[in-house]
C-alpha cells in the first residue's frame, strides 16, 4: 500500500489535461472591469479562449488580438503592439487597463514588449490619450512555460505589482481565489460577511453569471476595479486560497510591504473551509460565528446522509488544477472514499514537494498514484491496459470520454465544464460547496446504479 | 460605392471599406467589400489563425489518423472537443489529440528529437493507427525545425507508417483561411497518387470541402451511394487518410466548400483533368440541382430524379409547415465563410426568411461576390467584423434571429436575439432534404421560444397577463397566420429522429451492374 | 509532383477584354432579357465564381457557350470530362431558361446566339474585368 508521486513516463500528450499560461492570463484580464487584455500572437491564442471562456461560462468576454501575421514574425511586431493599443483605446472610452500579454511566438522572435510599454506611456499615451487614466501592463506568459495555471499565478502577481500602492490601511484582507467560478466567490463572500470580515476579492467574478436583461446587457465584465487592485497594498492581511493560482501575488505583497500571507488551504471539504474560518479569525480577530456553526452542522448532516452508506471505500480518480484536485483529494478522503489516482496536468517541479501530497503519501493505506505532467491517456491506458478499477472520475468536461468510454460515473468539476448545464453556479468551496459535492458524487452513483442495474434497488428505502 | 461606415469604427478609416450595403441597381462591380487582408491589431476581430485552419479545419475531421501538433500544448488544447465532425469509426478524430508538448529547453535547443519520440510514443499507445499528420504551430515554425525530415526518418524505421506533415503556423496569414491553403496545397504535393485505390464503379467521385458537421457528409453520401457512385474519399469530413492518396483516380470532384477547398481541387483539374463541380448540399432546389448535375455528369440523371422525387415528396410537407411560420423573419447570416453564400438565397427562397446581413470571419472576396450577389438589395455585408460592429448592426437591423459561432452567438444572446450555430449546428445535420427541414425546425424553435418571448418583458414596467400559465410555440407562431394554414392538414411539424444519421450507417444498398468490367463510362 | 503540368503562367497573367459594361449600349428589351438570365445565374450557380480570372473566363465562355449551342438544339462537345462538366452546367442553364423565359422559343437561332454572346461579355464584365475581387489575378491557386 502505497502513494507514489511521479512524473509521467512519456515525453508527448495524448489529450491534454491543461492549455498553456496566456489562457491564465486572459482569465485574470477578465476579472478586472475596464480592462481588455490584448495578447501579443497568433488570433488563435485568443479566439479559441475566448471560446473555452464562452463554453464554460455561457457568456462572451472581450480579448483583443495584436493579430501575428507572417511579417511581423519576421521582422518584429512590436508596431502590432502599438496600434492595438490605440485602435482599443479609440474604440473603447471606458478602457483603463490593458494587459499586454506574451505567447511563445512573440517571446521567441522576442518583442520587447516593456520596451513598447515605455514608448507608448511616452508617445502615445502622452500625446492622444493625455486626459486618460490608461495602464498597459507587460505579462510574460511564453506558451512553453508551465501552463494555464502558472499563466494565472503570474498575471495576478504582475497586475498586483502593478497597482498596489501603500497609502492608508484600509481595514480589510486581501482573498485571493484563484481560478474559480462565480459560485465559488459567491459562496466566498457568504462566508466572508458571515465573519464581518471586509475583503477585497480578487477577482471579483460573481457577476459571470450575468442576466440576460429586457433592455440588452452585452458583454460580462469582471468587477475588480483599480482601486481595489491599488488598495492590496493598504490590507492587513492576504489569503491566498491557492498555492498554485495566486501566491505569487500574496507572496510579493508580503515580500514588498510586509503584508502578512496566508497560503491555502483551499477551503474545499469541512476541513479545509474550518482551517480557512480559522485563519480568518486569526488574522482579523473576528470569532467564528453561531451561524456559521449551523451551517456547518447542515453541510455535516447531508455528507452523513451520504458517506459511510455509499461513498466509503468508492476508488476516484481526480484531475485538473492542482490546488482543486488536491482539495477534492483530501475531502474524499474524509468522505471515506480511495483517491486511487490525481493527475496533474503541468511539470510544476514544486508539486512532489507539496506538503499535502506529502502527508498523503505518509498516510494512505491503499495504492495510489499522483502524476506530474500528466495527460488524459496517463487516465485512459491504467483503465483499459492496465487494470485500474475506478467508481468515479472528478474531473472537467475535456476528460469525458474517458468516463463514457469506459462506463465511469463522472462529476463534473473544475474548468471547463462545458457538457453539464449550469456547473459554473454552483460553489465547491465552503460548507456549501461540501454538501454539493458530496450529493454530486453520490447521485452520480445512483443514476450508474440504475443505468447498469448494480443494486439499484438498494435506493427504494433510503 | 455603397460603404458603410460604422459609428464605432469611424476611428478606423481603413473599415469603411469592409462593409457594404447593397443598394438598388447595385452589382459586384459596384459593390464588394475588401477581404482576406491583415487584421486590424486591437480591433476585436473574431478570425482565428492559420494553423487552426489547417490542423482544426481540414485536418482533424480525418477520421483514422493520430492527428500531431508540434508545438506547446496550449494549440492542441485548445483545437480539440470545440467542433462536432463525427465519424463513423467511433469519433476517434474527436476523442483523441495529441501535442508534442514543446518546453523551454526544446524551444533553446531544438525539438526534433522530442518530435521524433513524440511520433513513436503515438505509434505505439495506438497500434492499429498507423496513420499520423503532424501539424506546426508558431513556435516551431521559428525555431526551424525540420518536421519533414524527421517525418521521413520515422517511415523508414518504421515500415508500414505513413505520415503527413502540414507547414501551417498559426501566423501564416490574415486568418484560418491562409491554414486552408497550405494544407490543400501540401496534401496534393505530399500525399495524392502515392496509393492506388481500388475503384469498384464505372461512376467515382470525389466528396471535396465537406467536413461532416453532425453527419452531414453521412446524408450525402448515402443519395450517392443510391446513385451507385462511388465516393473515393472525402476531403476531409469521415475521410480516410489512404482515401485520400487515391483522389487522382476520380472521374468527378464534387466541391462543396470552395472557401476551404478550392485549391485542391483547382490543383487536382490541372494536374490529373478532374473536373471540378461546384454543389450546395443545402436547399431543396439547391441539392435536387446538384444531385442533377452529378446524375447527368454520368450519364445517370434519373437515378437523381427518383431519390429526388422520394425525398421531396417525403420532406416538402415539412419545410412548408416552417416556411409559413418563418415567414419575413429576419436573419443575420454571419458564419465563417461557405455558409453566407449556401444559405443566402435558399433560405429566402425556401424558408420564407429575409437576410439583412451576411458577414465572413475569415473569407476572402470570392466568397462575398458569392454572397453579396445572392443576398437581396438592402442586405449589410461585413469582412472580418469585430466586436463592436457586430453590436452595432444587431442593434440597427434587429434580426429575429443569427446564425453564427459559439462566442459570437453569447454576445447575440445578451441582446436578446436568439442564435443558431452555423458551424456546427443546433441540432443538425443541416445537409439533405431531411437535414435542411431540421434546420427549418431549429429556426422556428429560436425564433418562437416562449422563454425568448419572456426575457424581452420589463416585469416592472410592462403589463404582465396574470391569468397566463404558459405559451405553446404555435400560440405565437401561429397568431395572424391564416385558417387555412394554421388547420392545414397537408403541412406538418417535422416526424424525423433525434439522430437522423446513426441508421444510415447500418444500410445496404442496391448493386448497380457495371458497363463492362475493367472499362470506365466516362472518358479518361 | 510527377503528374504536374507546367503552368501556363501567360495565360494566368490574362489581359482584361472588357473595359466597361458591355449591356450598357444595348436596348432596352435586351438589357431586360439579359438581367434575368444574369439574376437566375447569380442566384443560383456557382461556377462563374472560380477563384482566378482566367478560370472564369473559361468557365463563363465553357458553360454559357454550350448552353447556347443547347438553346438552339446543337451538337455539344462533351469528348473529355472538362467539357462534359462544362456541359453539366449547360443543361442545367438551358432548362431553367426555357423555364423562366418563355420568350426565347420565338428568337431566332442566331438571335440566341447573339443574346447568349453578350450575356457572356456581361458575366465577364461582372465577375473579371469590372470586378472588384482583388485576387482574380493571383497567379496560383
Amino acid at each position: 500500500m502505497t502513494c507514489e508521486i511521479k512524473e509521467k513516463d512519456r515525453v508527448g500528450t495524448i489529450n491534454p489535461i491543461f492549455t498553456c499560461q496566456p489562457a491564465g492570463a486572459q482569465f485574470v484580464s477578465i476579472g478586472v472591469k475596464d480592462c481588455i487584455g490584448l495578447v501579443h500572437g497568433g488570433q488563435g491564442c485568443v479566439m479559441f479562449v475566448r471560446l473555452i471562456f464562452s463554453q464554460h461560462y455561457k457568456e462572451s468576454f472581450e480579448l483583443a488580438s495584436s493579430s501575428l501575421h507572417e511579417d511581423g514574425a519576421v521582422f518584429g511586431a512590436c508596431g502590432r503592439v502599438e496600434e492595438g493599443v490605440d485602435v482599443l483605446l479609440a474604440r473603447y472610452p471606458d478602457v483603463k487597463v490593458i494587459p499586454i500579454i506574451t505567447t511563445c511566438s512573440t517571446e521567441v522572435i522576442g518583442d520587447d514588449v516593456d520596451g513598447v510599454i515605455r514608448k507608448l506611456n511616452d508617445g502615445l499615451l502622452k500625446e492622444k490619450y493625455a486626459d486618460r487614466e490608461v495602464h498597459l501592463i507587460a505579462i510574460h506568459t511564453p506558451s512553453f512555460v508551465g501552463s494555464m495555471i502558472s499563466g494565472y499565478d503570474v498575471a495576478v502577481r504582475d497586475f498586483v505589482k502593478y497597482f498596489a500602492t501603500p497609502t492608508e490601511p484600509n481595514g480589510k484582507i486581501n482573498l485571493i481565489t484563484g481560478w474559480v467560478n462565480p459560485g465559488d466567490v459567491k459562496a466566498l463572500k457568504h462566508l466572508l460577511k458571515e465573519m464581518d470580515v471586509d475583503a477585497t476579492v480578487l477577482f471579483e467574478i460573481e457577476s459571470f453569471d450575468s442576466p440576460l436583461m429586457p433592455d440588452g446587457n452585452a458583454i460580462s465584465h469582471g468587477g475588480t476595479t483599480i482601486d481595489d487592485l491599488r488598495s492590496t497594498a493598504n490590507a492587513f492581511g492576504t489569503i491566498a486560497l491557492n498555492r498554485y493560482e495566486g501566491a505569487k501575488a500574496a507572496e510579493w505583497l508580503q515580500e514588498e510591504y510586509k503584508i502578512p500571507a496566508v497560503i491555502g488551504p483551499t477551503p474545499i471539504g469541512i476541513r479545509n473551509t474550518d482551517s480557512f474560518l480559522q485563519n480568518l479569525k486569526k488574522m482579523t480577530g473576528k470569532p467564528i460565528p453561531p451561524s456559521l456553526v449551523r451551517e456547518r452542522a447542515v453541510a455535516l448532516d447531508a455528507l452523513t446522509d451520504v458517506t459511510h452508506m455509499f461513498l466509503a471505500e468508492k476508488k476516484v480518480a481526480i484531475y485538473g488544477n492542482p490546488d482543486l484536485v488536491i482539495g477534492l483529494a483530501e475531502f474524499c478522503i474524509d468522505l471515506e472514499m480511495k483517491p486511487v489516482l490525481l493527475l496533474l496536468g503541468d511539470d510544476n517541479v514544486r508539486y512532489k514537494n507539496d506538503p499535502r501530497l506529502l502527508a498523503m503519501k505518509e498516510n494512505v493505506d491503499w495504492d495510489m498514484e499522483v502524476v506530474t505532467n500528466a495527460d488524459f491517456w496517463d487516465l485512459e491506458d491504467r483503465i483499459k491496459n492496465k487494470g485500474l478499477e475506478l467508481d468515479l472520475i472528478l474531473g472537467h468536461s475535456k476528460g469525458r470520454f474517458v468516463a463514457i468510454d469506459n462506463n465511469i460515473p463522472m462529476v463534473r468539476v473544475g474548468f471547463p465544464t462545458y457538457d453539464r448545464a449550469g456547473m459554473y453556479r454552483y460553489p465547491v468551496v465552503g460548507y456549501e460547496g461540501a454538501t454539493w459535492l458530496a450529493e454530486q458524487m453520490a447521485n452520480a452513483l445512483f443514476t450508474d446504479m440504475e443505468y447498469k442495474k448494480n443494486k439499484e434497488w438498494i435506493l427504494n428505502v433510503w | 460605392m455603397p460603404y458603410h461606415e460604422f459609428e464605432v469604427s469611424k476611428v478606423i478609416p481603413e473599415r469603411k471599406q469592409h462593409a457594404v450595403m447593397k443598394g438598388a441597381g447595385e452589382d459586384l462591380t459596384s459593390c464588394l467589400p475588401l477581404g482576406y487582408l491583415n487584421t486590424i491589431p486591437g480591433s476585436i476581430s473574431e478570425r482565428g489563425c492559420a494553423y487552426c485552419g489547417a490542423k482544426h479545419v481540414i485536418g482533424t475531421p480525418m477520421k483514422d489518423v493520430i492527428h500531431i501538433s508540434h508545438g506547446p500544448v496550449g494549440c492542441t488544447y485548445d483545437t480539440w472537443q470545440t467542433k462536432r465532425y463525427i465519424s463513423d469509426n467511433d469519433n476517434f478524430q474527436l476523442k483523441y489529440t495529441f501535442a508534442t508538448d514543446v518546453k523551454e529547453k526544446h524551444i533553446v535547443f531544438g525539438a526534433e528529437k522530442l518530435l521524433k519520440q513524440n511520433i513513436v510514443e503515438a505509434f505505439k499507445a495506438f497500434p492499429d493507427t498507423k496513420r499520423m499528420t503532424i501539424y506546426q504551430t508558431c513556435a516551431t515554425a521559428l525555431i526551424g525545425d525540420d518536421i519533414d525530415a524527421i517525418a521521413q526518418e520515422v517511415m523508414e524505421e518504421m515500415p508500414g507508417t505513413d505520415i503527413f506533415v502540414c507547414n501551417s503556423p498559426g501566423f501564416a496569414g490574415p486568418s484560418q483561411s491562409g491554414g486552408h491553403h497550405k494544407i490543400n496545397i501540401a496534401w496534393i504535393n505530399q500525399k495524392v497518387g502515392t496509393l492506388e485505390p481500388e475503384i469498384t464503379s464505372d461512376y467515382v467521385i470525389n466528396y471535396v470541402g465537406e467536413y461532416n458537421i453532425q453527419g452531414d457528409q453521412e446524408v450525402m453520401t448515402d443519395y450517392f451511394k443510391r446513385m451507385g457512385i462511388q465516393v473515393l474519399s472525402t476531403f476531409t469530413g469521415n475521410g480516410s487518410y489512404d482515401d485520400l492518396r487515391g483522389m487522382h483516380r476520380a472521374h468527378l470532384n464534387v466541391l462543396e466548400c470552395a472557401r476551404s477547398a478550392e485549391y485542391i481541387c483547382d490543383e487536382l483539374r490541372e494536374r490529373y483533368g478532374i473536373p471540378r463541380l461546384d454543389i450546395d448540399g443545402f436547399g431543396f432546389k439547391p441539392l435536387a440541382d446538384s444531385l442533377r448535375k452529378i446524375g447527368l455528369f454520368f450519364g445517370i440523371e434519373e437515378r437523381a430524379e427518383a431519390i429526388i422525387q422520394e425525398e421531396i415528396a417525403r420532406w416538402q410537407p415539412e419545410l412548408d409547415w416552417y416556411k409559413e411560420r418563418l415567414r419575413g423573419k429576419k436573419v443575420c447570416l454571419w458564419p465563417g465563410g461557405s455558409k453566407l453564400w449556401h444559405w443566402a438565397h435558399a433560405i429566402q427562397e425556401e424558408m420564407g426568411v429575409k437576410v439583412v446581413s451576411v458577414y465572413t470571419k475569415f473569407g476572402h472576396q470570392g466568397d462575398m461576390e458569392k454572397g453579396v450577389s445572392r443576398c437581396g438589395e438592402g442586405a449589410l455585408a461585413i469582412d472580418d467584423p469585430n466586436e463592436l460592429e457586430g453590436l452595432e448592426a444587431l442593434d440597427m437591423l434587429k434580426p429575429d434571429v443569427i446564425f453564427t459561432g459559439k462566442r459570437p452567438g453569447e454576445m447575440a444572446k445578451k441582446v436578446n436575439v436568439p442564435y443558431l450555430n452555423a458551424h456546427a449546428y443546433h441540432n443538425g445535420p443541416y445537409k439533405g432534404f431531411e437535414g435542411w427541414v431540421r434546420f427549418a425546425r431549429d429556426i422556428y424553435n429560436a425564433i418562437h421560444s416562449p422563454i425568448h418571448k419572456l426575457s424581452l418583458i420589463d416585469i416592472s414596467k410592462d403589463e404582465i397577463d396574470a391569468g397566463k400559465g404558459f405559451q405553446t410555440r404555435r400560440m405565437i407562431s401561429d397568431e395572424g397566420l391564416p385558417e387555412e394554414i394554421r388547420k392545414s392538414t397537408e403541412l406538418r411539424e417535422y416526424t424525423g429522429k433525434y439522430d437522423s444519421v446513426s441508421a444510415l450507417r447500418e444500410k445496404t444498398y442496391p448493386e448497380f451492374p457495371r458497363a463492362e468490367a475493367g472499362t470506365e463510362a466516362v472518358a479518361e | 509532383m510527377a503528374n504536374h503540368k507546367i503552368k501556363n503562367m501567360a495565360e494566368r497573367k490574362y489581359q482584361k477584354v472588357y473595359t466597361s459594361n458591355p449591356v450598357a449600349d444595348a436596348d432596352p428589351l435586351t438589357k431586360e432579357r439579359i438581367a434575368v438570365l444574369e439574376h437566375y445565374i447569380m442566384k443560383n450557380c456557382l461556377w462563374q465564381f472560380n477563384s482566378r480570372g482566367w478560370d472564369r473566363r473559361k468557365q463563363n465562355a465553357g458553360i454559357l457557350g454550350k448552353t447556347a449551342q443547347l438553346l438552339c438544339g446543337e451538337p455539344v462537345d462533351v469528348s473529355v470530362p472538362l467539357e462534359k462538366c462544362y456541359w453539366v452546367d449547360a443543361v442545367m442553364l438551358e432548362r431553367a431558361y426555357r423555364k423562366l423565359c418563355p420568350w426565347l422559343a420565338d428568337l431566332s437561332k442566331d438571335d440566341i446566339k447573339a443574346l447568349m454572346q453578350l450575356l457572356n461579355a456581361r458575366m465577364d464584365w461582372l465577375t473579371i474585368d469590372g470586378s472588384l475581387n482583388q485576387e482574380l489575378t493571383v497567379v496560383n491557386y
